[in-house]
Parts: structure tokens; C-alpha cells; sequence
């Protein structure tokens, strides 16, 4: 291994180099661009002066005017901002778990919310809800929710694999029943319900940030961070999963191990989207294609940039949501659907021609 | 499983790109398998109560004044309640909130509200609304939810959207001083975030029924600092009420057996939501009030659940209570019968006897009760005199 690189090579990883570092920056970019156009548009009209004398004020700089509206502060700071904040940790959430899921399940469709991962993190959560479940406060949600989403993880995993692969067919077909049982817990969990309970989970099946407050966000962050992390740890090891089985218990990893560790990752991220904002679906399966179509398949830029674009399609979601129809909040859940199943139904149709069959 | 809206769930998965004539069968069925969850959810009572004032029909008269008749099982045909234009007759004209107060509301929570000059009364079945206007303080409401349809609040803007969502910005942005509400509306923790910015939200039973009438009445008056017009306007309401009950007892049957089998249906036709409303739903207290026979108590129906064909032929029931704007989402009676044929099998479908009332007063159990139940027992017992037809 001590050839010297051929100067094309070297071109190509420079190459690809800029590439990465230029597709960082352009995220981070966008994602505060959409955090502060996001935070500036709302039901209740505040201006961006306003916006930005308040963001001030509360950093202890006082300077720019404070909102004129009675409840202007309110708003930005109870309502809005911590529903801009959910959005961008969710969406990264549910990217980072895309990226993640489709590396160990060495299949491109692997997504939480297409094989029942959300929904059987949802079953958790919902049942926290019904059954009036309080153990350790709003974190008895979240545990659940990661409760539901490992089991669904694992029994996916479980019964859609065959000689370390999950083939498209299988894992089309796993998810569709994961998802039919999920859906047959969560209405009888429905059924049993009183009205509010039911007007809770009604909501976030469709998926929704309306009403979501700071102590969510922390929830929600924390789970985020060790999800990241750990996928960070991960990927040099999913990269050689990427090889194949046997090549990566040749190059000295633990596939046992790692796959296991993924799933358990996957169902952390997921757990933290869905607990507080429901199932959104698709943002696992689009993002991380657009992201790999770039960036190429390594999976630690993979996975960091994923997560910061999927917390930017969020963002660009929910702003839509609460503001293209006036007085109104489209499900989010509905939004990222439309993009996403025509996205869907094309990565089916690549992945039949292209890899020569459903396999 | 069904939508928690009539234009939500069900006919957004009929518009699932699942059409594509090309797609093969295991892409439609993923996508409906993958969406099946986004799309289902309960019919949470999606829209009860229309946005929209709806007063067709003739103002009920009073059932004293007209001929019941002989054997209301003889009668064929529909007929509709309604209020009519008769406005609203509230106890005094804006009295002066005696403020600050302080209230243990439902939930247990302390409450102190110290200034009542702009009122947010908002409930799945809009009877907080016409409280606080009956009160007088109609003039200090500044939104309203998507059951308060009078027409003394329907310019006022809306808080609600997707059937009965709460809309935090839109509640901030009217910057109310006080918000009354019940659990019935979600998310709740919109509610949390308006006590976040220091608006005083006071809890009240969300339960709806004759029983808890006065209680509903005096504590929201309690609340807003007018207890003596509450106690007026609860003992208005009461007088109210047993007199109407007292006429209705004059013309209903007076043995069980001999009332007629009702059941109350809530229908919305496009996502094909029947529910079969019982215990503890508010329908029960009205069809006892209206000297119907009960067939949900017989059959032990508990809340508001989706009703299966068979509980429907079952039940036998010689009349249904049904909400004006659910009957026309199926195209009315034929369309109702069309359906769900097995309501052809039960006396009521054959004989097309369906009441209906606007979905925003049928269960909003409120000051105007003792009118709601005057205006259907009139058509239950007397539809010619709201012109309907046999």
C-alpha cells in the first residue's frame, strides 16, 4: 500500500474534497438563511427588525426594536421558535436515520417511516398517551417511542434479511406488514382512548410541529446528539459493510456488532422524531439520496451532511405548513409525502433496472 | 380506520399517486402501506359544527302550540329542527366583570383572571361561546372556534383550522386576556403555550349533558367575574329547559316500550365516517330529554365509536337524530339509505325517519337547550309543523 497515488487519482480525492467541503458549507448556509426567514414568517406579523431587536434583547444586546404586538414576544418566543427548532433536530433525526438504515440494511429503500420503524415508534408513544403513562415526565414519551422503534428495527431487520442483505422485495413487503400491524395497534389504541387522547394521536398521524414547546426541544436534542455520534463512530464501519459481509469481517469489523449498534441508533433518531412531531414520512429516503448523488457514498459525510440538510427540508416544510394557507396548518406529513412517493416511486424503478431485478 | 376531517385521510389516500397506470402492484401497495398510517386516524368528531351560519328551515314553533301527532311511529319522512333566526337574548347588556378573580378550574388549576376585556371561549361544541355571549360579554370576544356559528359571532375571525385544530399565532395575534376552553380541542399544549406567555386559561368539564348545565353556566360566569348574571342566566336556563321538558312529557309515550328507538348517527359521507354516538357522548342526554327510547344504553354503547352494519340492524331503530351537515354529505336520506343499506333494514330506514338539526346547536348543550330541544321535539312529534312532509 505505498504506491504513490496517480496524479489522477489525486485529482479525483481533491476533487471530491472541494466537493464535500463545498456542499458542508452551502448547508450550513442555508440552514441558518432558513432558521432566521423561518423564525421571521408567521401567523402573527412581526417584522424582521423586530425579530432580530428581540433575538438581541434576549442575548442581552439592547439594541432594534422589541415586537410592537401585545404578544409579539409570545409568539417568537413560545410559539415560534421552539417550532423552528423542532424542525430542524427532526428533520435531522429522521435524515441521519435514513443514511444509517440504508448503510446497514445494504438496501437503498430501507427508511424509517417505509418499513414501520416510525410506526412502531409511534405505538410506543401513542400508548404513553392512551394509557396516561408517566413515569419519568415528558421522557416517558421518548422511551417509549425508542421502545417501539427497536423492536420494529430489529424485527425488520429480522425477517427481511437473507445472506446479509435485505432484498428490495422482502423489505417492501416486511415494511408493509410492519406497517399494517403498527396501524392495526394504533387504532385500537385509538379506540380505547378518550377524546383527548384521541385528538393527540389523530395529530401526529398526519404529522405535526403545531403546539410544540422548548421542553420537547430538549428532549428531543439530546437523543439527536448521541444518534449523531454514534453514527459518526459508526461509519468507517458501514463504509466496509458497504464491500460486503464477508470482505468487512475480513478488514477486521464486527458486522454482528455494528448492524446491531446501527439499529439501535436508528431507533433512537427515529424515536426522537416522531415522539413530538409524528410520523413524517420520506424525509429518510429522499435526503440521504440527494446527499450520496453528491457527496458519494462514504458514510461520514453521508451522515453529517443528511442530517443537515433533512433538518433543512424540514425547516422549508413546516415554514410552508403553517403559512401557505392563511389561518391554517397543512400536516407537514402530507407535504413531505407529495415530494417523496414520486422520489419513491423512481428510486423503485432505478433500482430494477439498474441492479438487474427486484434483488 | 377513518380521517380526523372529512377532506383529510380517506380521500387523500384515494389521491395517492397510487394510480400511476404503469406502477407496479408492490409499488401501489408500499405506498399505501407507507401511507396508510400517515392517512389514518379517528374521526375524532371532525366537524362538528359548520363555519358557516345554516338556517334554512323554519324556526321551530313552540310544542305546546301545535298538534302533536296521534302515533309518531305512523309518520314517514325527514324533517329539520332548527332555531331559526331568533337571536341570541342575553341576561344583561356588557355588565362589569367584577375582576380580579381567582378559580380552581376543572383540572385543579389556580387560575387568576384579572382582566375580561378580551374573552377567548373556544370548545368542540361551541357552548362556551354562546355562554359568554348570553352573559352579555359578547362584545369582548374577540375569536371564535369552528362550532360557534351563531350569527351574532360569525364575523369574529377563527381560531381552528383542519376542523378543530387551535392555532397558536392566530390566538396570540387576537392578544386575548382570558381563554376559556375545555380538553376538547387540541393540540393541548397550544393551551400550555398560551399560559407559557402569561395568558390565564381557565379548564372546564368538557362533558355536555343536562346534568352539568348550571355547573357550566355559573363557573365560566365565575370565571369572567359576572357570577350574579351567571346565576341568572343557569336559573333562566333551567326554567327553560323544564318547561319544555314538561310539554314534551305531555306528548310522549308515556311506557318505555312505547318510545320510539332512537339512535344518533354522525355521518361524514366522503371519508365514510358512521359513528354511532352513546354513553357519555351527549346524545344520550338529549334523546332521553326528548322522551326517546335510548337503543345505545340498551346496547351499551359507550362514547363515540364507528358503527358496523350489523349493530345498525340490530338496533332496530325507528329514528335517527343526525347532524343537517352530515346528512348532506351523503346526498340525504336516499343517499344515507344508498350508503348504508342496512338502514334499510331497520324500521327507520323504511320509513325515512331521520331528524336533523345544524350540527353546531344539535349538541352544543348550552343556554339555548331548552330551544334545541323544543325545536326537535316539534320535529319529532309534530314535523308538520315545520313543514315537512309525510
Amino acid at each position: 500500500m505505498t504506491a504513490v497515488p496517480l496524479p489522477a487519482t489525486r485529482r479525483l480525492a481533491a476533487r471530491h474534497r472541494t466537493r464535500v467541503t463545498l456542499t458542508l458549507t452551502t448547508l450550513v448556509v442555508a440552514l441558518v438563511v432558513m432558521g432566521v426567514v423561518s423564525a421571521g414568517v408567521g401567523q402573527l406579523r412581526v417584522p424582521p427588525a423586530e425579530v432580530l431587536g428581540s433575538l438581541l434583547h434576549r442575548i442581552g444586546v439592547d439594541a432594534g426594536p422589541m415586537p410592537a404586538h401585545e404578544f409579539g414576544e409570545a409568539a417568537l418566543w413560545d410559539v415560534r421558535f421552539p417550532r423552528v427548532a423542532l424542525s430542524l433536530l427532526v428533520g435531522a433525526a429522521l435524515a441521519a436515520a435514513g443514511a444509517l438504515m440504508q448503510g446497514v440494511f445494504g438496501n437503498p429503500l430501507a427508511e424509517p417511516s417505509v418499513v414501520g420503524v416510525s410506526a412502531g415508534a409511534a405505538v410506543g408513544a401513542a400508548s404513553v398517551i392512551v394509557f396516561g403513562i408517566d413515569l419519568f415526565g415528558l421522557w416517558t414519551v421518548a422511551g417509549f417511542a425508542f421502545l417501539g422503534g427497536l423492536f420494529t428495527t430489529l424485527l425488520v431487520y429480522l425477517l427481511s434479511r437473507s445472506d446479509g442483505r435485505a432484498e428490495v422485495v422482502t423489505l417492501v413487503l416486511t415494511g408493509i406488514a410492519i406497517n399494517a400491524v403498527a396501524g392495526a395497534a394504533i387504532a385500537f389504541l385509538l379506540f380505547v382512548g378518550d377524546t383527548q387522547a384521541r385528538e393527540e394521536i389523530v395529530f401526529w398521524q398526519l404529522g405535526s410541529l403545531n403546539g410544540t414547546r422548548w421542553p420537547y426541544v430538549v428532549v428531543v436534542l439530546p437523543l439527536l446528539a448521541v444518534g449523531l455520534l454514534g453514527a459518526l463512530v459508526l461509519a468507517r464501519r458501514l463504509d466496509l459493510l458497504a464491500l460486503g459481509e464477508r470482505s468487512a469481517r475480513h478488514l477486521g469489523v464486527d458486522v454482528e456488532r455494528t448492524r446491531l449498534w446501527a439499529i439501535v441508533l436508528v431507533a433512537l433518531l427515529t424515536a426522537g422524531a416522531v415522539s413530538f412531531a409524528g410520523v413524517i414520512g420520506f424525509v429518510g429516503l429522499v435526503v440521504p439520496h440527494l446527499i450520496r448523488m453528491i457527496t458519494g457514498p462514504g458514510h461520514l459525510v453521508l451522515v453529517v451532511a443528511s442530517a443537515l440538510a433533512g433538518g433543512l427540508l424540514l425547516a422549508v416544510a413546516d415554514l410552508a405548513a403553517r403559512t401557505l394557507v392563511s389561518g391554517a396548518d397543512l400536516p407537514i406529513g402530507m407535504l413531505t409525502a407529495l415530494v417523496g412517493g414520486p422520489f419513491f416511486l423512481w428510486l423503485l424503478r432505478r433500482a430494477r433496472t439498474s441492479a438487474g431485478g427486484w434483488a | 380506520m377513518v380521517g380526523r376531517l372529512p377532506e383529510t385521510s380517506a380521500t387523500r389516500t384515494e389521491d395517492m399517486p397510487t394510480r400511476a397506470p404503469r406502477a407496479h402492484l408492490a409499488v401501489a401497495l408500499l405506498l399505501l402501506g407507507a401511507l396508510s398510517l400517515t392517512a389514518c386516524g379517528t374521526g375524532s368528531l371532525a366537524s362538528v359544527g359548520s363555519s358557516t351560519p345554516d338556517d334554512r328551515a323554519v324556526a321551530a314553533p313552540r310544542l305546546g302550540d301545535v298538534e302533536a301527532l296521534a302515533d309518531p311511529r305512523t309518520w314517514q319522512g325527514g324533517s329539520t329542527a332548527s332555531l331559526g333566526e331568533a337571536p341570541l337574548r342575553p341576561v344583561a347588556e356588557d355588565p362589569r366583570p367584577d375582576l380580579p378573580v381567582t378559580v380552581t378550574d376543572a383540572q385543579g388549576t389556580e387560575v387568576r383572571v384579572e382582566d375580561a376585556d378580551r374573552i377567548l371561549a373556544l370548545d368542540l361544541s361551541g357552548s362556551l361561546a354562546q355562554i359568554v355571549f348570553e352573559l352579555g360579554l359578547g362584545g369582548r370576544v374577540v375569536g371564535r372556534d369552528v362550532s360557534t356559528g351563531f350569527p351574532e359571532a360569525a364575523d369574529l375571525p377563527l381560531v381552528t383550522h383542519n376542523g378543530h385544530e387551535l392555532n397558536a399565532e392566530r390566538m396570540l395575534d387576537l392578544a386575548p386576556s382570558v381563554i376559556l376552553t375545555d380538553t376538547s380541542l387540541g393540540p393541548w399544549s397550544v393551551m400550555e403555550q398560551m399560559r407559557d406567555a402569561g395568558i390565564p386559561v381557565v379548564v372546564l368539564d368538557s362533558h355536555r349533558g343536562l346534568d352539568n348545565l348550571r355547573e357550566l353556566i355559573t363557573t365560566v360566569a365565575d370565571a369572567l367575574g359576572v357570577s350574579e348574571e351567571g346565576r341568572a342566566l343557569a336559573r333562566r336556563t333551567q326554567r327553560e329547559v323544564t318547561a319544555v321538558r314538561a310539554e314534551i312529557d305531555a306528548v310522549a309515550p308515556r311506557a318505555m316500550t312505547e318510545r320510539l328507538r332512537t339512535v344518533f348517527l354522525y355521518v361524514r359521507g366522503q371519508s365514510g365516517v358512521y359513528y354511532l354516538f352513546g354513553d357519555g357522548s351527549g346524545a344520550d342526554a338529549l334523546i332521553d330529554a326528548l322522551g326517546l327510547y335510548d337503543v345505545s344504553t340498551e346496547i351499551g354503547w359507550k362514547g363515540m365509536r364507528p358503527v358496523t352494519d350489523e349493530a345498525i340492524v340490530a338496533a332496530q331503530p325507528e329514528l335517527i337524530l343526525m347532524m343537517t351537515k352530515g346528512l348532506e354529505s351523503v346526498g340525504g336520506t336516499e343517499g344515507l339509505l344508498e350508503r348504508l343499506p342496512a338502514l334499510a333494514n331497520t324500521p327507520a330506514g323504511v320509513n325515512g325517519r331521520i331528524v336533523d338539526m345544524a350540527d353546531s346547536q344539535i349538541l352544543g348543550f348550552g343556554p339555548r337547550t331548552a330551544e334545541v330541544l323544543n325545536a326537535l321535539a316539534v320535529a319529532v312529534y309534530a314535523p308538520e309543523a315545520v313543514g315537512a312532509a309525510s
